[in-house]
C-alpha cells in the first residue's frame, strides 16, 4: 500500500504524462507550499510540485551563479534539461529570493508560455491577508484566460473540499506516527505528503483513505528507534530521513515544507473563497520568509506534543537564507527545553551520505547514552 | 579481564589496551592501509609490550571513521562519545573536548558526568584540519613536528586566507616567491587554521576545563594561537592521538563488566 505512495515521485514524469493522455488537462508546475493549489485544480488543471534530482546541475550552471539555494538549482537543472517537458506553465511566488528571482530566468530562458508571478505579502497581517486576496483574485483571472474557461465558486469551494479533505487525512496520518512510529516510518509519510504534491487530489484521497484504514488493523507498535523531531527546509525526497532511520533513529515529527507546513491549517469553508484561501496560505504556513521566529517555534513545538522527542535534527539547504538566519535561535531554543540539535547544511547531491550518517550515528549514540 | 579500543581514523590508527584499573599499553600506526589488517596490526603491536595475547582480550570497541572496516571488533561507537569518555577518564573536570584530526575536527561539550550534550563538526571544508597542516609542511619543506615550535619564533605573521586551503595554497607559494621568512607564514598558516576551529566552536560555546586532542594537539603554535584565542588555558594529553582510542577501551571495559553483571 505504501509502495504506491512511495513510487509515485520516482515515477512522477511519466504518471502525469500520462494523466494528460487521459485527461486532455493543463499541467502547471508549483513551488513552495504557499501556492493556493485549489485555484489550479478548480481550474481543470493539474499543479505538480517541481522537485530536483541527486545529480550535477550541468544546465543550470551555464546560466546561475555558483552559491545559490542547490534545490532551486535542482529544479531549474530538470526544467533546462527537458524532465519536465509535459509542463504548460509554472506559478512562482514571491517566497524567498531565490524563487523569486527565478521568474525572471524562467521567463527567459524556458519555452513555456504561461509563467505566473504570485505575490504574497512580507508580513502575516489583516491587511496583508486583504492584500493577497486580491493577488488571488488577480491569480484566478489569469488562470481563467490560460485555460479559457472561468472558474466558478462553485467549482472553486468543491476544491476546498477535497484538499481540506486531504489536509485531514495527513493530519490523522501524522498522529498515527507520532504515537506508533512502530508501524510507521518518518519516510514512510514523508512520502504520502510528497505524492500528495504530485498526484491528482481525488486519487491521493482515496489512496490514502485506504492506508489510514489498513493502518487501523496493525499491531499499534510503539517501535524501538529514537524518537527525533526534524526542522528542515527543503528535503524533497525521502534520502535524508531513510539515513537517520538506517542510524537507529526515527522521525516522528516534523517542521518542514515537503512534510508538515504543507497540509497544516484548513481553508475555512464558511468564508468568501478567495478571502480564505488568503488567509490560510498567509498565516498558516509557517515558513521562516514571512512567519517571525517566536510563532515558527511554538508551531514547531506544537507539532512535537505527544510525542516522546529525545533530539531534533536541523538540516537547511545551503545558501538558504530564511532558514540559515533561524538556526541560531532555533537552536538555543531547543536545547533550552532540553532537547539536543544536531545541525546539517546540505546540498541537493546526496554527496555528503557517509559524513552525515556519521554525525546521526554520533548523536543518536550520544542520545541514547545520556539516557542510560 | 582486557578491553581494547581502537580508533581507525584517516591517518593513524590508535590502539589503547586496559585492565580493570588502569592504560596497559597502546600504539599508533600512520598508515592508508586496509582498515581490518591495520587494525589488527596495531593492536598487535600494542600487545607486543605486554605478556599478553590477542585471545586475552575480552572486548574490543573501534572507532573513528574506518570503524566499519574492522570485522573482528565487537562493537562500533562514534568518535564523539569516545573523545568525550577517554578525555573525562583522564581529566575529571573536562567540560570541553575539541578534536583535531587528519579530515575532521569536532568540538565536544560534556556534563559533570561525562556525557555528552552537545556536538559540533567541521563542514567539508579541508581549512581546519591535520591535513592542511601537512600540506603547508609539504609546501613550506618543514617537517609536521618542527612547524609549531618554528612558527613560536616568528615575531610577525604573514596573512594567509583561512576561507578556503586551496587558496591558501597559492597564497603561501606567494609568500614563499616573495621570499617572506618561513617562520612569519607558518605564524600565518597557524592562525588561519586556529580561525576556523574558533567558528567552528563559536556555534557550540566553550565550558572550562578545554582538552585538546588529535595529532593537531601536538602543534606548540596551535595551541598558542588557540588559548589566545578562547582566552582560556587549554589542556593537551601526553599522548592527545590516542584518547579516541582509550574512550573505546573504557567502553569495551563498561560492555565487560555489564555482561558480567548480566551473568551474575
Amino acid at each position: 500500500m505504501l509502495n504506491d505512495f512511495e513510487s509515485y515521485r520516482e515515477e512522477r514524469h511519466q504518471k502525469t504524462k500520462a494523466w494528460k493522455a487521459k485527461t486532455g488537462g493543463k499541467v502547471l508546475g508549483t513551488l513552495c507550499c504557499s501556492v493556493p493549489e485549489e485555484l489550479i485544480h478548480a481550474a481543470g488543471m493539474l499543479p505538480v510540485r517541481l522537485l530536483g534530482e541527486h545529480e550535477p546541475t550541468t544546465e543550470a550552471d551555464l546560466h546561475l551563479p555558483t552559491n545559490l539555494c542547490p534545490y532551486c538549482k535542482s529544479w531549474f537543472d530538470q526544467l533546462l534539461k527537458g524532465s519536465y517537458d509535459y509542463l504548460d506553465g509554472i506559478i512562482i511566488p514571491n517566497v524567498c529570493n531565490v524563487i523569486k528571482a527565478s521568474y525572471g530566468f524562467s521567463k527567459y530562458l524556458l519555452k513555456l508560455s504561461y509563467v505566473r508571478f504570485v505575490d504574497i505579502p512580507q508580513r502575516i497581517s489583516p491587511d496583508g491577508v486583504e492584500f493577497f486576496a486580491k493577488n488571488l483574485n488577480d491569480f484566478k483571472k489569469s488562470l481563467e484566460d490560460f485555460s479559457g474557461k472561468p472558474i466558478s465558486n462553485e467549482a472553486l469551494r468543491h476544491s476546498i473540499d477535497v484538499y481540506n479533505e486531504n489536509r485531514n487525512m495527513l493530519d490523522k496520518l501524522y498522529n498515527l506516527r507520532k504515537m506508533y512510529p512502530g508501524d510507521l516510518k518518518g519516510s514512510h509519510v514523508q512520502s504520502v505528503v510528497i505524492s500528495s504534491m504530485l498526484m491528482p487530489k481525488e486519487e491521493h484521497n482515496q489512496l490514502l483513505a485506504r492506508l489510514l484504514k489498513d493502518l487501523d488493523k496493525t499491531g499499534k507498535k510503539a517501535g524501538n528507534g529514537t524518537n527525533l523531531f526534524i526542522s528542515a527546509s527543503i528535503l524533497d525526497d525521502t534520502e535524508f530521513l531513510e539515513l537517520i532511520e538506517e542510524c537507529g533513529g526515527n522521525v516522528v515529527a516534523d517542521d518542514m515544507p515537503m512534510g508538515s507546513r504543507y497540509f497544516y491549517g484548513l481553508v475555512d469553508t464558511k468564508d468568501e473563497p478567495l478571502h480564505a484561501l488568503a488567509e490560510r496560505y498567509l498565516t498558516k504556513i509557517a515558513c521562516p520568509r514571512k512567519m517571525l521566529p517566536a510563532d515558527r517555534l511554538a508551531f514547531s513545538l506544537s507539532r512535537m506534543e505527544g510525542a516522546k522527542i529525545k533530539g531534533t535534527i536541523i538540516h537547511s539547504m545551503r545558501a538558504c537564507d530564511p532558514h540559515l538566519y533561524e538556526y541560531p535561535l532555533l537552536r538555543q531554543e531547543m536545547e533550552s527545553r532540553g532537547l539536543p540539535v544536531l545541525f546539517f547544511r546540505g546540498e541537493e547531491t546526496a554527496t555528503e551520505r557517509e559524513q552525515q550518517k556519521n554525525d546521526i550515528e554520533a548523536f543518536i549514540e550520544m542520545l541514547q547514552d545520556s539516557a542510560e | 579481564m582486557l578491553a581494547c579500543g581502537i580508533d581507525v581514523g584517516s591517518r593513524n590508527v590508535s590502539a589503547v589496551i586496559i585492565n580493570d584499573e588502569a592504560i596497559l599499553t597502546h600504539y599508533i600506526i600512520t598508515s592508508a592501509e586496509e582498515g581490518s589488517s591495520i587494525a589488527r596490526r596495531v593492536v598487535n603491536e600494542a600487545l607486543a609490550q605486554t605478556n599478553s595475547k590477542f585471545n586475552d582480550i575480552q572486548y574490543i570497541v573501534v572507532t573513528g571513521c574506518g570503524r566499519n572496516s574492522v570485522p573482528f571488533a565487537n562493537r562500533q561507537s562514534a568518535e564523539v562519545v569516545c573523545q568525550a569518555k577517554g578525555a573525562f577518564y583522564l581529566y575529571p573536570k573536562a567540560r570541553t573536548v575539541i578534536n583535531l584530526g587528519a579530515e575532521s575536527s569536532r568540538a565536544v561539550k560534556l556534563n559533570a558526568e561525562g556525557k555528552v550534550i552537545s556536538f559540533v563538526k567541521n563542514d567539508k571544508c579541508a581549512a581546519g584540519s591535520g591535513l592542511f597542516l601537512e600540506t603547508m609542511s609539504q609546501l613550506l619543506d618543514t617537517p609536521l613536528e618542527l612547524m609549531g615550535e618554528l612558527s613560536l619564533k616568528a615575531d610577525s605573521c604573514e596573512e594567509v586566507s583561512s576561507i578556503c586551503a586551496v587558496f591558501a595554497e597559492s597564497e603561501v607559494i606567494s609568500h614563499i616567491h616573495k621570499g617572506i621568512p618561513k617562520q612569519y607564514i607558518l605564524a600565518g598558516v597557524h592562525k588561519a587554521v586556529t580561525t576556523k576551529i574558533i567558528e567552528l566552536i563559536g556555534t557550540l560555546g566553550v565550558n572550562r576545563d578545554i582538552i585538546l586532542t588529535g595529532g593537531v594537539a601536538k602543534n606548540q603554535a596551535v595551541v598558542r594561537e588557540l588559548e589566545h584565542k578562547i582566552k582560556s588555558d587549554i589542556i593537551v594529553p601526553n599522548e592527545p592521538q590516542i584518547i579516541g582510542a582509550l574512550g573505546a577501551a573504557l567502553i569495551a571495559r563498561d560492555s565487560i563488566k555489564s555482561e558480567q553483571s548480566h551473568r551474575d
